[in-house]
C-alpha cells in the first residue's frame, strides 16, 4: 500500500467510469433502436453491461473503504458532500415533474373539459392504496432509524432485524404500487393528467427500487461485519436515500393523489 | 478492538500523520506508549458507552426509543390503514367502470407502442382499460 504524508485517497486507476459511459450510451441509443427497428439487443447488452459496472465499481469502494482502511474521516466527509450533492440533483429531478403537474393542473385547458382531473379522468381514491402506502413508506423511515441507533449502539442482532423489516415494507410498497399501476382505470397515454402521474410516480417507482437495492447491500454487508458503530457510511447515505425517497412520495401523495383528485 | 483503528486503516496511523521515515530505537518507544495509551483511552471510552447504552430508558438507549417506535406506532399505523383500505373496497365494490366515452383528449396514440400490437400500454388492464374505439371485452 502507499505511504503518503496525507490522509486523502489517491484511488487506483479503474476500468468502471469508462465502462460505465459506454454502458450509458448502448441504453440510450439502444432505447432509440427498440423504438424505431423493433430490436431490443443494443439496450439489453448496455442494461447488463451497466449491471456489471456498478457492481464491480461499487465493490471496489467496500474493498477500499472496508478491507483497506483509505475512508478515513477527510475521505468520508468527501463522500457525505458526494451523497448530499447527489440526493439534492435527485430533489431537481423531481422538482422538474412537479414542476409540469401543476402547470397542466392549476390552469386545465378547454381541452381537458376546463376541470382538473380532466372529464373522463376517474381518479384514484386517495384514502385507500395510497394512504396505505405512505404508512407503509413513513414505517420503513422508522425502521430505519431503529437499525441506525442499532449500529451505533453494537446491537448486532437489532441492526439486521431492523434493516429487513426497513426492506420488506420497501418491497410491500412496490407490491402494492404494481397492483395499482395494474388495475389503474386510466392509463399513461390519457392525456396530460395520465402522463404527469405515470412519470412521476414511475420515476419514483425506480426510486424506491433503487434505495431498496442499496438497503439489501447494507443488509449483506452488516451480517459480513462491514459496519462498525463509529463508521458505516455506507449504511447512512442508504439511509439518506431512504428518507429520500419516502419525502418524495409525501409530496406525490399530497400533490397528485390528494389536491389533484 | 480492530474496530477502534478501522477509520485509520493502518494500525500505526503513520500514514495519517505522516510519521513514516526511519525512526531511532528510543522514537518508537515514545510513538508505542503513545499508542497504547490512545487505545486504553479508546476502550475504556467504548466500555462506558457500552455501560450508557444498556440502560434502558436512559442517555444512550436511541435504538431501544426507535425500536418501541417501530412496534407500537409504525407497523399498527401500517394495520389501521390496511384495515381502512379493505373496509372503503367493501363499501363500493358494487358500482364497476364508468362508460365509454370517445374524448379526443384521452387514450391517444402519437404513435405505435414499441410492444405488441402498440395499441396496449404496458400496464394494459382489458377491464378497466377502454383502447381508443372502446372497451374489448363489451360483454360487460
Amino acid at each position: 500500500m502507499a505511504h503518503h504524508s496525507h490522509p486523502y485517497h489517491m484511488v487506483d486507476p479503474s476500468p468502471w467510469p469508462l465502462t460505465g459511459a459506454i454502458a450509458a450510451l448502448l441504453m440510450t441509443s439502444g432505447l432509440a433502436v427498440w423504438f424505431h427497428f423493433h430490436s431490443t439487443s443494443l439496450m439489453l447488452l448496455g442494461t447488463i453491461l451497466l449491471t456489471l459496472t456498478v457492481i464491480q465499481w461499487w465493490r471496489d469502494i467496500v474493498r477500499e473503504g472496508t478491507f483497506q482502511g483509505h475512508h478515513t474521516p477527510p475521505v468520508q466527509k468527501g463522500l457525505r458532500y458526494g451523497m448530499i450533492l447527489f440526493i439534492t440533483s435527485e430533489v431537481l429531478f423531481f422538482l422538474g415533474f412537479f414542476w409540469a403537474f401543476y402547470h397542466s393542473s392549476l390552469a386545465p385547458t378547454p381541452e381537458l373539459g376546463g376541470n382538473w382531473p380532466p372529464a373522463g379522468i376517474t381518479p384514484l381514491d386517495p384514502f385507500e392504496v395510497p394512504l396505505l402506502n405512505t404508512a407503509v413508506l413513513l414505517a420503513s423511515g422508522v425502521t430505519v432509524t431503529w437499525a441506525h441507533h442499532a449500529i451505533m449502539e453494537g446491537k448486532r442482532k437489532q441492526a439486521i432485524h431492523a434493516l429487513a423489516l426497513t426492506i420488506l415494507l420497501g418491497a410491500y410498497f412496490t407490491f402494492l404500487q404494481a397492483m395499482e399501476y395494474n388495475e389503474a382505470p386510466f392509463t399513461i397515454a390519457d392525456g396530460v393528467y395520465g402522463c404527469t402521474f405515470f412519470v412521476a410516480t414511475g420515476f419514483h417507482g425506480l426510486h424506491v427500487l433503487i434505495g431498496s437495492t442499496f438497503l439489501a447491500i447494507c443488509l449483506a454487508r452488516q451480517i459480513s461485519h462491514h459496519f462498525t458503530s463509529e463508521h458505516h457510511f455506507g449504511f447512512e447515505a442508504a439511509a439518506w436515500y431512504w428518507h429520500f425517497v419516502d419525502v418524495v412520495w409525501l409530496f406525490l401523495y399530497i400533490s397528485i393523489y390528494w389536491w389533484g383528485s | 478492538m480492530e474496530s477502534q483503528y478501522h477509520q485509520f486503516g493502518q494500525a500505526d496511523n503513520s500514514s495519517v500523520r505522516g510519521e513514516y521515515k526511519i525512526t531511532s530505537q528510543s522514537d518508537r518507544k515514545m510513538a508505542a506508549f503513545g499508542r497504547i495509551t490512545q487505545a486504553l483511552l479508546r476502550s475504556s471510552l467504548t466500555q462506558s458507552r457500552r455501560q450508557l447504552s444498556a440502560s434502558s430508558g436512559g442517555h444512550g438507549a436511541l435504538a431501544e426509543k426507535w425500536r418501541m417506535l417501530s412496534f407500537v406506532v409504525a407497523l399498527p399505523g401500517v394495520a389501521v390503514c390496511l384495515l381502512n383500505m379493505y373496509l372503503r373496497q367493501q363499501q363500493h365494490h358494487g358500482h364497476e367502470r364508468p362508460e365509454f366515452i370517445a374524448y379526443s383528449h384521452l387514450r391517444l396514440r402519437s404513435k405505435p407502442f414499441p410492444w405488441g400490437d402498440g395499441n396496449k400500454t404496458l400496464f394494459h388492464n382489458p377491464h378497466v382499460n377502454a383502447l381508443p374505439d372502446g372497451y374489448e371485452d363489451v360483454d360487460e
